[in-house]
């Protein structure tokens, strides 16, 4: 039966359909407190019986700060509400829930600090630490701008966002005596393999990996978490299956949200509107522990703040900082959608400082040929681009409206690393794995396009397999707007790979010839540039008098390259689009001053209902890449683009200057920040 | 805890059972029937992905305990085929226009799209959207679930007669 099928007649194996026989469910008790010392713990599994602690891998990793690692089950101290404490389990679900209570904890609760800024000067969130700062980096050159420039400066906001797949967290390992092999949902066999090996000291080949349908995961499901390791930890000692599926309100107190980001700018430029200088500081809120993406993220965040443009003075400062709240980690762009949201909220207040059009000074500043941005990055000539997208998106029809908000960015893909594909033609059938595994974005329809195209199989024939380390040797992940373009490769060469192993065994390649023997062919591409592509948005949005935002007009101007699949490929786009309508407009997880978290359901994080977006629309910019897949990504470009431009609307619409997302309607009635 | 005999008609079947009254339908048809075509996204009904058709009526089954729903007709997913390999027109469209990208939200859109096609003719997209408007997805952005929608309506139209089928169906003993 085809996925599709499958999957709307409820015949889908996501990991909570496992059910193996003497299967044992596993329940959390959680900190109540966002800061606290552990003074006593009766019953449950506790630190004591898993002295370990979480693994850093897949997109974003830590690469140090081993004493700042996420202990499995809490040592001593709580660093954020929801941080796994201690463990219990039963026969079912119900019954483990039950025993949450037979645990008792004292807790002695400190002053927690959960805004990054306040945190800077705030006493260190544990012993022994000087700082909470945990990263502190400078990134181009310092320099001096001329007397007869212009300066502006502003700060904004990107508050954390929970990543919110339908489908939550969720674990079931088995070990045989031998092997341990835990089935889930992931973007990554391999890094789940190598997070256990490495958190467990079990050797790589001693795990595996087995991909289920997995429900979304937006970043979330890359990377490791301290209840996996219990979960394993636990099958290992009880020689039975054992099954762990997050809530929904463990899933927004103690999983890792992404965003959390403050950017401060500063724009020098002349009265005609070219820019000459950029200085920045970025801080990302890390949350209370290293492992997720707070290391990594304030250093991507800075090197991409040229955005498209050509800037030839630029310094920036970027620091992660220890709050009491769950780790950061990526969600949808992972630091794009921030950097760009920093430079291109600029650009606006640069037009209107100049009494500009806001796209007049993006024409004027866009790179006219490539070069490498002082911050770090490759910035492509973007120029030529604005300009079809000025056209395309028949920007200059809108010009001047007083609803109107238009972005322009760059899409760093994660393409370094590159990807991995094997291939199998077996009993007259393919079966093709891939490095990165699918959770959503059908890649199984772009596969099967260019396995046709190579060996001219028909695509009833091509079965794409969900990702496991027993069937495809090495692997990335699937993040980044990255799949198309190199797991998109992987499979083109490991298609030429195949047709030359029939060449050489049997003469002239036919499709008959493979369907009727047996071949494999296993691929890694090795790709180590990070590849970019460009994409511009037009939103339309009112605002009534209560302060309520309508979207009007969603559009896109995207260079997708060679597009693989179109249908889907707009798909990826309207999705895109509802999420960065709701990082604008509704959705964050928000805190008192005590570090509770105030948002305890999925509709209070904001996910939006379809009655609130409108129907989103994208043009495809063709320009191919160099890969052999000759795509280029499209995941993240509308979590990048919509929030800019969607800001902008609203801020023509009211007159107040949008600094933060979400914009909250208090914020919309209020007319202290007006222009 | 006391145990209660409960006695529910599922996709034309009659499952009879001893469970613990604060057993959720949903843990209920996933657990004790075996049908994990019905899945839970949130636990607080807000989501909809646990969605199914009680006496008519779509419902969040992560929140009606299993015992309130004694001696009711259910009508989940995997009842919803017609038959072997015979796709309900509104499973067809979604397959045809590509209504999910995960389909962890699936089970209970369709559900929840069946019953409006079911008792109101001649939607509008924005009727549709707002009918859809406790279900979320986190995937699509919903454009392809609305046109997935529209496009069963048509289907169903030339049906002509599927309304009355679908009243049958949750009567039907499958086998």
């Amino acid at each position: 039966m085809e996925l599709s099928e499958k999957l709307v007649t409820g015949k889908g194996r996501f990991t909570d359909d496992i059910n193996l026989p003497g299967m044992i469910h596993l329940a959390f008790v959680r900190s109540p407190y966002a800061r606290a010392k552990i003074l006593k713990i009766s019953g449950g599994l506790t630190s004591e019986d898993i002295a370990l602690s979480v693994s850093s891998v897949g997109e974003g990793a830590s690469e140090g700060f081993e004493n700042l690692a996420h202990p499995v089950l809490a040592h001593k101290f709580v660093g954020y509400v929801g941080q796994p404490v201690a463990a219990v389990f039963s026969e079912n679900q119900y019954e483990a829930e039950d025993m949450i209570d037979s645990v008792d904890i004292e807790y002695d609760p400190l002053k927690a600090v959960s805004d990054p800024e306040e945190s800077i000067n705030f006493e260190p969130i544990y012993p022994g630490l000087k700082s909470n700062t945990i990263v502190d980096k400078w990134y181009g050159s310092d320099f001096n701008p001329e007397r007869s420039q212009i300066e502006i400066e502003d700060r904004f906001v990107n508050n954390r966002i929970a990543t919110n797949p339908i489908e939550p967290r969720g674990v079931v390992a088995a070990y045989d005596g031998s092997k341990l092999t835990v089935w889930m949902g992931t973007q990554s066999v391999h890094s789940i393999r190598r997070g256990f090996s490495e958190a467990m000291k079990l050797p790589l080949e001693s795990v595996r990996i087995v991909q289920m349908d997995t429900g979304g995961a937006f970043g979330l499901k890359g990377g490791m978490f301290p209840e996996y390791i219990v979960a394993a930890h636990l099958a290992m000692k009880e020689k039975r299956p054992v099954k762990w599926i997050e809530t929904r309100r463990e899933h927004l107190m103690a999983s890792r949200p992404g965003r959390g980001v403050i950017g401060k700018v500063r724009l020098f430029a002349d009265r005609n509107g070219k820019i000459h200088g950029l200085k920045g500081d970025v801080i990302v809120d890390n949350g209370a522990f290293t492992g997720g993406s707070g290391e990594f993220s304030p250093g991507f965040i800075a090197q991409q703040m040229a955005g498209p443009y050509k800037i030839d003075n630029a310094y920036v400062r970027a620091r992660s900082v220890l709050t009491n709240k769950a780790p950061q980690g990526p969600y949808r762009g992972a630091g794009r959608p921030e950097a760009m949201y920093f430079v291109e909220r600029m650009m606006d207040r640069l037009a209107d400082e100049l009494k500009m059009d806001p796209v007049d000074v993006r024409l004027l500043n866009a790179a006219t040929e490539p070069y490498k941005s002082p911050l770090g990055y490759h910035v492509e000539a973007s120029k030529p681009f604005l300009e079809s997208a000025v056209k395309e998106l028949n920007y200059r029809k809108y010009a001047g409206r007083e609803n109107v908000g238009f972005s322009f960015f760059i899409l760093y893909h994660a393409t370094s690393g590159g990807e991995s594909a094997r291939i199998l033609a077996e009993d007259g059938k393919l079966k093709v794995w891939l490095g990165g595994n699918a959770h959503g974005q059908r890649h199984d329809i772009f596969v099967k396009t260019l396995i046709r195209e190579e060996l001219g199989v028909d695509e009833d024939l091509i079965d794409v397999q969900k990702g496991d380390t027993d069937q495809i040797e090495d692997g990335v992940g699937a993040w980044g707007s990255r799949s198309a373009m190199v797991a998109g490769s992987a499979v083109v060469i490991a298609a030429r790979k195949i047709k030359e192993q029939i060449q050489k065994k049997a003469g002239k390649y036919s499709v008959d010839k493979l369907l009727e023997g047996s071949w494999d062919s296993y691929e890694f591409y090795r790709y180590d540039r990070m590849e970019s592509s460009l994409g511009a948005n037009l939103v339309t949005a009112d605002v009534d008098h209560l302060g309520r935002v309508k979207v009007k007009e969603c559009l896109a101007y995207y260079d997708l390259g060679r597009v693989l699949d179109p249908v889907n490929a707009a798909g990826q786009n309207a999705g895109g689009v509802v999420q960065g309508i709701g990082q604008t407009l509704y959705e964050s997880l928000t805190f008192d001053e005590d570090g509770q978290p105030m948002i305890t359901s999925i509709s209070d994080a904001g996910v939006l209902s379809a009655d609130l977006v409108p129907k989103s629309s994208i043009k495809f910019h063709k320009s191919e890449s160099d890969l052999p897949s000759r795509a280029k990504g499209i995941g993240e470009s509308p979590t990048i683009g919509i929030p800019i431009a969607l800001s902008r609307a609203i801020e023509v619409a009211t007159g107040l200057k949008i600094r933060e997302t979400p914009i909250s309607p208090e914020y919309l009635l209020s007319s202290s920040g007006k222009k | 805890m006391e145990k209660k005999q409960v006695s529910i008609i599922v996709n034309g079947e009659r499952k009879e059972a001893e469970i613990e009254p604060r057993m959720l339908l949903a843990h209920f048809l996933r657990e004790v029937v075996g049908l994990t075509g019905t899945h839970i996204g949130c636990d607080t009904t807000n989501c909809g992905a646990c969605t199914v058709i009680l006496n008519g009526r779509a419902v969040k089954s992560c929140t009606v305990l299993a015992v309130q729903a004694n001696n009711t007709k259910i009508l989940t997913i995997e009842g919803l085929s017609r038959g072997q390999n015979k796709l309900h027109p509104v499973q067809k469209a979604f397959v045809d226009k590509q209504g999910f990208q995960c389909g962890y939200c699936t089970s209970g859109m369709i559900l929840t799209s069946y019953w409006l096609l079911k008792n109101r003719k001649n939607v509008s997209e924005e009727e549709i959207r707002a009918a859809i408007s406790g279900n979320l997805c986190r995937c699509t952005g919903y454009d392809s679930i609305v046109e997935s929608i529209k496009e069963a309506q048509e289907m169903m139209k030339e049906e002509g007669d599927a309304l009355e089928h679908e009243q049958e169906i949750t009567v039907r003993s499958k086998r």
